[in-house]
């Protein structure tokens, strides 16, 4: 372990660490934007300039390793006055709407303008970027509010392998921009939205979500993803019980803050009015069950919207559909013995309901007959 | 001995029409069937007098200058007979002595790395054998590589790049590291607008940078080398491509040089245009076929450089002066040059100075020597008004402090820097606020973009002193200016951002008169701002 | 709300087929090769089919890509990264006035305006025949010289706009004859 000292208190890290992450896990904010303690280190935002005792320049703490018997002042006025010049730097070529501004209230640079009381930039206002990229159904890009920190184009390259972002141009009007600045779709963007998982400010936002409301209104709801059998912990932000985006969560075991494509952008079934809510039996089985006396009158509410066949079906309680299914099997095991049953179970299941129907097949039915379609 | 002509033929010559001299020459040795070796040669420094034409004969050289085909016949006759001592123009001899100590520019100089240049056929590996070539290789050789680094640490041979470390301490920190394998890289990128030392050399004597980078590759342990070089560069291209080819044929790379167990292999790369391709890291990215931006540091690249690997870099000038420290001995070399640093400096000396070219003088040289005595004061008869060091990354030094000694640390403390050697002299016609733009603008081009203070801050600092090149600046935005100029230079990532503020900072403190003048009487005092909106500054 | 998505329909992704369905060029192919399986080579690579086809057309950095394997956003990344790299074909000659310190002291800027003038031309374009584009260079490392020119490899020293108007004059008399 390795014993230094944050504004004047002792603390103890791994050898490895660095400062940023030192002082973060100790609960010292120090203002970061292009740091993502999952990306390498890229040290372009200047804000986590820290002092260390006995040398004459800061540097920055995100590509500081931590070393035995270092002092690290992260406050100072000098300090303060080199972080207000850079937001003011980086407030001149990023516009400050954030009344009407979808991040407000969860944008890193907004967080840190106020830190430091920039409401607007002394300088010259002059946006470098201006391209309002809307060419997928998943996330938008608006340059103008990009900050360039990098953190899009590292996870596109580190984390995902997908390469299909990279920063074109340089200096001052330089981009993120896939090649030729193609459209996303003819690139090679698997379009997992990890980049829009980690951009700081809103210039990658979540389709879905442009206009539906300000963060504060939204009810967060984490959950595990029922796509496959990896296990995501998926936070669904939700306004009025609809969904308006899916994010990953720095606390979730499996997958930290990414997601894949599925999770991140295929809960639009949620609220699929064709969505089945309810068990239903088909109408000559409802029939021959004594559930319904007519097999040919239309129930009254239909549970259907659109799809063709809907007068073949009745809707039951769950307590009978469960006897339903229960009685059938059982006359079946009865008539032809537990081999004649074979279950199939799916990965969009949980682990623990894929357990107990096994649990079911083997001890309930008698059967070996159990298969799950991640096995192929 | 037979006559020999030789024809600077470097980039500096062939701008100024040598290919038709050489051209002229031969034709005349055709015609007259004189017994005459024609020699292309590399460039002698003095380049204001290109096309440079010397002819040596048994113990007789003169040196010819500018010599245009024209000429050729008129200066060939003096020493071939014919033509009936047609007169030549006594200003177009500028030597007549094989040490050209009579010719000012370079009597007053102290060549080391450069000796060979302009004196030898750069494609000829035998021209530098003949003058010691390849001598200190063989003897670094045969010593263990911790003797050769001690020699370098005591010449006080320190990085010509302009940072000043310690370069025997850079390769010591590189051969202590265990990883292997170990990479070399000779930095040739020149960028600094006005600089062409390194040009000079590489064209002028590749294989002497090719000795430095081996007994380098012995010293540390590396088994490839890598040659950047700009891409602005083609003939130091192909003289280097020459000098491998002719190295691997004489045996001094390859596998177990000169029997000494050493592998070493050299490769090329062609810069692509990115001036910050000129910092270490963002030059190792380059190399390794990435976007030219820089990384923080640490890790060094003597402890985790190109892909990871220990990698010692070095400027092409720090390599060039290794073969003679080792030839002529540490302490030789150190005394050449002040108290914490030896040998000498080569500068390019250019702007408004009458005779410009490349100079090296020893360290410790006032800079008033290379102005004044080399350089011959200003073309126009005007005064000296300051002296720009280091390019876009240095400082302007005023005149009044002309007696500054040429030293990392003493140059420092004008505020400016050594710099990798680019010396731009200006008269007093040259505005200072327009030269400081000037600056800016090449820096803000070729900011990177990776940091904010460099990407942002650079075109802030260049939009204000536009304002106040177009009249419009105000006392507050000469506050602004200075605040954000100490803002970049602590904030930025990489060198190329942090000493960016250099040329404005060095000029405000020496020439805020000219700074007040602008913005309280709207007068530029040079009249070179056009003081108005939206016009060239330049209004030539 | 201010930033509504557009209106513009999602385009849809059509499949037109491999766009590299057909082999590269055999003298592209011929480059390629012979830096296959060389990881620090992309940036010569770049050199390589610029000096060839005189800018780097799009198809060839996706067959670039495609067979050398590096990502097509780290190659157009660097494409556009560098100065020397263009991504549109220039004109036939291609004239690089310096910006160099040495050359901007000897007014550089007023030759380069004098042939942006002469030209109809700004900083970067072509003329409208293909046989101009105009440039300019950080430092040609020939200061004595300042200011400088450069077509194509040619290096011309101690210019004046006047001058450097007519070696440019000369060129156009040779490429348009007088009918």
């Amino acid at each position: 372990m390795i014993s230094l000292t944050l504004d004047g208190r002792a603390i103890q890290v791994q050898p490895g660490t660095n400062v940023l992450q030192a002082a973060l896990s100790n609960g010292i904010h120090i203002p970061h934007l292009c740091h993502h303690p999952d990306l390498r280190p890229s040290g372009g935002c200047r804000l986590c300039m820290v002092e260390i005792g006995g040398r004459p320049n800061p540097a920055a703490a995100c590509g500081l390793l931590a070393e035995e018997g270092m002092a690290v002042t992260t406050q100072s006025e000098r300090l303060t006055e080199m972080r207000r010049e850079i937001i003011d730097l980086f407030v001149s070529d990023h516009p400050l709407r954030c009344v009407t501004c979808d991040k407000n209230g969860v944008c890193a640079l907004q967080r840190y303008a106020y830190d430091y009381g920039i409401s607007e930039t002394s300088f010259d206002f002059e946006l470098s970027r201006t391209l309002y990229q809307d060419d997928n159904p998943m996330f938008v890009r608006d340059h103008q509010y990009c900050i360039l920190c990098g953190r899009c184009t590292r996870v596109c390259d580190e984390i995902v392998g997908a390469n299909a972002i990279e920063i074109s141009g340089r200096g001052f009007v330089s981009h993120v921009a896939t090649p030729f600045d193609w459209a996303m779709s003819d690139s090679t963007c698997v379009f997992c939205g990890n980049c829009v998982q980690v951009c700081p400010v809103a210039a990658l936002m979540p389709r879905g979500r442009i206009g539906m409301g300000r963060e504060w209104e939204l009810e967060h709801v984490r959950t595990i993803c029922g796509y496959c059998g990896v296990g995501c912990g998926i936070d669904y932000a939700a306004k009025d019980g609809k969904i308006l985006y899916a994010q990953g969560f720095p606390e979730a075991v499996v997958n930290g803050e990414f997601l894949c494509v599925k999770g991140r952008f295929g809960w639009d079934f949620v609220g699929n009015p064709e969505r089945l809510t309810r068990p239903l039996v088909r109408r000559d089985l409802a029939h021959r069950l004594g559930l319904i006396d007519d097999p040919f009158s239309l129930p009254e509410e239909s549970v259907f919207t659109s799809r063709i066949g809907v007068e073949n079906f009745v809707p039951v309680d769950w307590e009978t559909a469960v006897d339903i299914v229960a009685g059938q099997l059982l006359g079946t095991v009865e008539a032809h013995g537990p081999d004649a049953v074979a279950g199939l179970t799916s990965a969009r299941c949980t682990n623990e309901d894929n357990y107990l129907f096994q649990k079911l097949m083997r001890v309930g039915i008698g059967t070996n007959n159990i298969d799950h379609c991640a096995r192929l | 001995m037979s006559t020999v002509i030789r024809i600077g033929t470097s980039t500096c010559g062939q701008a100024a029409g040598a290919e038709s001299v050489v051209s002229a020459v031969n034709a005349y040795v055709d015609r007259r069937q004189v017994p005459v070796t024609v020699q292309r040669t590399g460039c002698l420094g003095a380049c204001h007098n290109e096309p440079l034409v010397e002819v040596t004969d048994n113990d007789v050289a003169v040196l010819y200058g500018p010599v245009s085909p024209e000429r050729v016949s008129l200066v060939l006759d003096r020493h071939f007979g014919g033509g009936g001592g047609r007169w030549v123009d006594p200003s177009w001899i500028l030597s007549r002595r094989p040490d050209h100590d009579d010719f000012p520019f370079l009597a007053r100089q102290t060549k080391v790395t450069t000796r060979l240049c302009g004196v030898i056929d750069p494609m000829s590996l035998d021209d530098y054998l003949a003058n010691g070539g390849y001598m200190a290789l063989r003897d670094a050789l045969r010593m263990p590589p911790e003797k050769v680094i001690a020699a370098v640490k005591d010449s006080r041979l320190r990085g010509r790049g302009g940072a000043g470390f310690s370069t025997g301490t850079k390769w010591e920190i590189t051969r202590r590291q265990p990883a292997s394998p170990k990479f070399l890289i000779c930095n040739a990128d020149e960028g600094d607008p006005g600089a062409f030392m390194n040009r000079t050399m590489i064209e002028g004597d590749p294989h002497r940078v090719l000795e430095g980078m081996l007994i380098a590759a012995w010293a540390i342990g590396a088994s490839k080398g890598y040659l950047y070089v700009r891409a602005e560069y083609p003939l130091a291209v192909k003289a280097l491509r020459n000098a491998i080819r002719q190295a691997a044929e004489y045996g001094v790379t390859g596998k177990n040089i000169l029997g000494s167990g050493l592998d070493f292999e050299f490769v090329i790369k062609e810069g692509a245009g990115a001036f910050v391709c000129g910092e270490e890291t963002a030059l190792m990215h380059s190399i390794e076929g990435q976007r030219g931006t820089p990384s923080m540091r640490p890790p060094y690249p003597s402890v985790a450089g190109l892909w990871g690997y220990p990698t010692n870099i070095n400027n092409v000038e720090s390599f060039a002066s290794i073969p003679s420290i080792l030839l002529h001995g540490p302490a030789w070399f150190a005394a050449l040059g002040t108290e914490q640093s030896g040998g000498t400096k080569a500068f390019a000396l250019t702007g408004a100075v009458r005779a410009s070219g490349l100079v090296e003088v020893p360290l410790g040289t006032p800079l008033r020597t290379l102005v004044e005595e080399i350089g011959g004061g200003c073309k126009s008869d005007r005064p000296v008004k300051a002296v720009q060091l280091g390019g876009p990354s240095g400082g302007c030094v005023p005149a009044e402090l002309l007696d500054t000694r040429i030293d990392y640390e003493d140059l420092r403390r004008t505020g400016a820097i050594m710099g990798s050697g680019g010396m731009v002299v200006v008269d007093d016609t040259t505005c200072m606020v327009d030269f400081a733009r000037y600056f800016l603008t090449f820096t803000q081009d070729e900011s990177c973009g990776k940091c904010v203070p460099c990407r942002v801050g650079t075109r802030k600092m260049l939009g204000i002193l536009t304002k106040i090149c177009h009249g419009q600046g105000t006392h507050q935005d000469l506050e602004r200016l200075t605040r954000l100029c100490e803002t970049v230079r602590t904030g930025s990532l990489c060198g190329l951002g942090t000493t960016a503020p250099n040329p404005v900072l060095t000029t405000m403190r020496y020439f805020e008169r000219e700074y007040v003048a602008h913005v309280d009487a709207g007068l530029c005092p040079a009249g070179i701002c056009s003081m108005r909106p939206g016009t060239s500054t330049r209004a030539a | 709300m201010h930033r509504r998505v557009s209106a513009n329909p999602i385009r849809r992704f059509n499949y037109q087929g491999d766009p590299l369905a057909e082999p590269a060029p055999a003298d592209l192919m011929e480059i390629l090769d012979r830096y296959r399986g060389q990881r620090d080579a992309l940036i010569t690579v770049l050199e390589e089919i610029q000096a060839r086809y005189s800018f780097l057309p799009a198809k060839h950095l996706q067959y670039a890509s495609r067979e050398l394997g590096f990502p097509l956003a780290q190659v157009y990344g660097i494409s556009t990264f560098y100065n020397v790299f263009k991504l549109t074909a220039p004109g036939r000659y291609q004239v690089r006035v310096c910006k160099g310190t040495a050359c901007h002291v000897n007014r550089s800027s007023a030759m380069l305006d004098h042939l942006s003038e002469k030209l109809g031309i700004h900083e970067d374009e072509t003329t409208a025949d293909g046989l101009f584009t105009l440039q300019t260079v950080a430092c040609m490392g020939a200061c004595s010289l300042a200011p400088v020119m450069v077509i194509n490899d040619q290096t011309y020293g101690r210019m004046t706009p006047d001058l450097s108007w007519e070696i440019l004059s000369e060129l156009v008399a040779t490429e348009r004859p007088r009918v």
